[in-house]
């Protein structure tokens, strides 16, 4: 590689302007003019790019739906009754309410498609809820919080994975579906841990739900507990597209809000749109500039170099597939979730295709292993939020997520390893990967 | 009296991102209903959507959006002083104005070359639809331009619930 080259000198550009605190988008934006400039090329191609990119792709619509759907399920009286229903479910166990904060967010998970928008709503009023009355340490309570959000985004729906789809060109439907097995395995190693943590740490339990209670709890939250059978059911049967299931997911979600539970008033909704419509924007704008570079990447025919160079040394699938588990860790210590997904992933799948790894596999394994990324010290964005959240140090925070870290690597080795873990709901679906 | 009517304008821009975003959820909703309900399915929904959501995140990063709230990497620029965080912010700002600036005439040329298509079902010239990148260009320069002067606006106290889709 020419370190002089224009395509490196767009590279320390972008690198540069990101640590000096310039939105990634923007930066990849102005990275991509300085290419065009030094090769001679039209300048007017990044806005090209950008413009026809963002105006062609109907797949990405999901997002700011998918978003949208999940803001008016965590305002108004939703998420209370959501969580007596886990509570009902799960209290009674060792480390009651820890186990309820997983069962929560495995819900939440089927609504929402972000880890940090999981924790910083349901996540922090559980943090909230397991240190009241000093039941437990506040910095066990964030640990979980953060955490039991990873499972947000490989449940679907999954914005991740919709940023996946947009550049693998594989289907949506398939890799929601991919993600199902994966996202549970991820909460029951976690409850897992919670009972074994409980007994030698002496985690208290919540006083019993009576039986009669339950068919009532149970029909509080029914109406809310159908969306993910709907969205599945849509996704399912193919009925919609899935950025039409995520218009079905707002609407419902809308429809209980408002009209069942009346819990959402005209300043609520405009409340849901704009924080919604705030958090679209910041995504779309990461999405526009990631368009913009990757114009510059596939001029440059980056991921075919780099797939021949990889051939070359002759991996096995699963070692290429530990290979890339090891770099996006490392990786993800540094950079965003959806920067790694938009700008590495679409370099590193040509190879992991030629060498006949599924790319539905590769998505979800990779998806998850980002997901990671998030709690992983030293740089994770849901560790960095929970500080703040639940005002513990980090010290205290990173030592307590250790253990459920040491897990969750855990069960992203067995995905990686036994691909059928993915693949085998996406198959029933009709998928023939 | 400046800050009163930055402070007003500022939210009509959220006002305007809020409608773009409900504009892209009933467009959906028409969709779904004709197509599944009436069994006649429209083509036009989906262009009101692309376009209402090519304008919300231009329009969103232009005016709606704070500097922090975008997607961006704080734990070099923001840890530190005052003289630290403008120096750093400096720095960037100066590079994006003259990048952007750089490529503004010739993204200006594309733009108004567009002129000769139009959308497929409403007819809008796509020079018009497209304008709203050069707004956003010119917004992000003077932005920079305006943190250059400025200095750096103060971090949030609770940044609580972060700007990123993961």
């Amino acid at each position: 590689m020419n370190f002089t080259s224009p395509f490196s000198l767009t590279l320390y550009t972008i690198v540069a302007l990101s640590l000096l605190g310039v939105p990634i988008g923007h930066a990849m934006i102005a990275g991509s003019v300085l290419y065009l400039y030094a090769k001679g090329m039209d300048m007017g191609t990044a806005a090209e790019q950008l413009l026809n990119g963002t105006y062609s792709s109907f797949l990405l619509l999901a997002i700011p739906l998918f978003i949208l759907a999940a803001t008016i399920m965590t305002t108004g009286s939703i998420l209370d009754r959501l969580l007596r229903f886990c509570n009902a479910l799960v209290g009674r166990f060792p480390g009651g309410l820890a186990q309820v904060n997983v069962l929560q967010s495995v819900v939440f998970a089927s609504m929402s498609g972000s880890a940090l928008a999981d924790a910083a709503g349901s996540g922090k009023i559980m943090q909230g809820m397991m240190t009241r009355e000093g039941k437990y340490t506040p910095g066990f309570a964030a640990a979980l919080s953060a955490v039991s959000a990873v499972i947000g985004p490989i449940l679907p729906p999954s914005i991740p994975l919709v940023l996946y789809a947009l550049v693998s060109g594989t289907s949506i439907g398939h890799l929601f579906m991919g993600g199902v097995l994966p996202g549970l395995l991820l909460g029951a190693v976690q409850m897992g841990l919670i009972y074994f943590l409980a007994k030698r740490r002496g985690f208290p339990v919540e006083p019993r739900v009576p039986l009669r209670d339950m068919p009532r709890i149970t029909g509080e939250a029914f109406p809310a507990l159908m969306l993910p059978v709907i969205l599945l059911g849509c996704l399912y049967s193919g009925i919609t597209t899935p950025t039409e299931a995520a218009g079905v997911a707002a609407a419902y979600a809308l429809l209980l809000s408002a009209g069942l539970y009346r819990s959402m008033g005209w300043a609520d909704l405009y409340g849901a749109l704009l924080s919604s419509a705030r958090m679209s924007i910041s995504i779309g704008m990461l999405i526009a500039g990631a368009l913009v570079f990757n114009y510059v990447i596939v001029s440059e025919n980056i991921p075919a170099t780099l797939s021949v160079m990889l051939k070359g040394l002759d991996l096995s699938p699963l070692a290429f597939l530990l290979l890339v588990n090891v770099l996006l860790l490392v990786l993800g210590a540094f950079l965003e979730g959806s920067t790694i997904i938009l700008i590495i992933l679409p370099v590193l799948l040509p190879t992991a295709v030629a060498l006949g790894i599924d790319p539905v596999h590769f998505g979800v394994v990779t998806v998850l292993n980002i997901m990671i990324g998030l709690v992983t010290p030293p740089y994770g964005l849901l560790l960095f939020m929970m500080t703040k959240v639940a005002n513990v140090s980090l010290g205290v925070l990173v030592r307590e997520t250790l253990p459920f870290l040491a897990v969750m690597l855990g069960a992203l080795a067995l995905v990686t390893v036994w691909p059928s873990l993915v693949l085998a709901l996406p198959r029933l679906a009709g998928y023939t990967g | 009296m400046l800050a009163r009517v930055t402070h007003a304008l500022h939210r009509f821009a959220e006002a305007v991102a809020a409608l773009l975003l409900a504009v892209i959820f009933i467009a959906f909703m028409v969709q779904v209903v004709m197509r599944y309900v009436f069994n006649s399915p429209v083509g036009w929904t989906t262009e009101v959507s692309l376009t209402a959501w090519l304008w919300l995140v231009l329009w969103g990063a232009a005016f709606v959006l704070k500097d922090d709230e975008e997607i961006r990497i704080d734990f070099f620029a923001d840890h530190g002083g005052r003289r630290w965080r403008r120096a750093v912010g400096a720095l960037g700002a100066v590079s994006v104005i003259l990048l952007f600036a750089l490529s503004l005439p010739a993204s200006w040329a594309y733009v108004s070359f567009m002129k000769v298509e139009k959308s497929a079902y409403l007819g809008i010239r796509l020079d018009w639809l497209y304008s709203i990148y050069l707004v956003f260009a010119v917004a992000v320069i003077a932005r920079c331009l305006r943190q250059l002067i400025c200095g750096p606006a103060p971090l949030a106290a609770n940044p609580s619930a972060p700007l990123s889709a993961t």
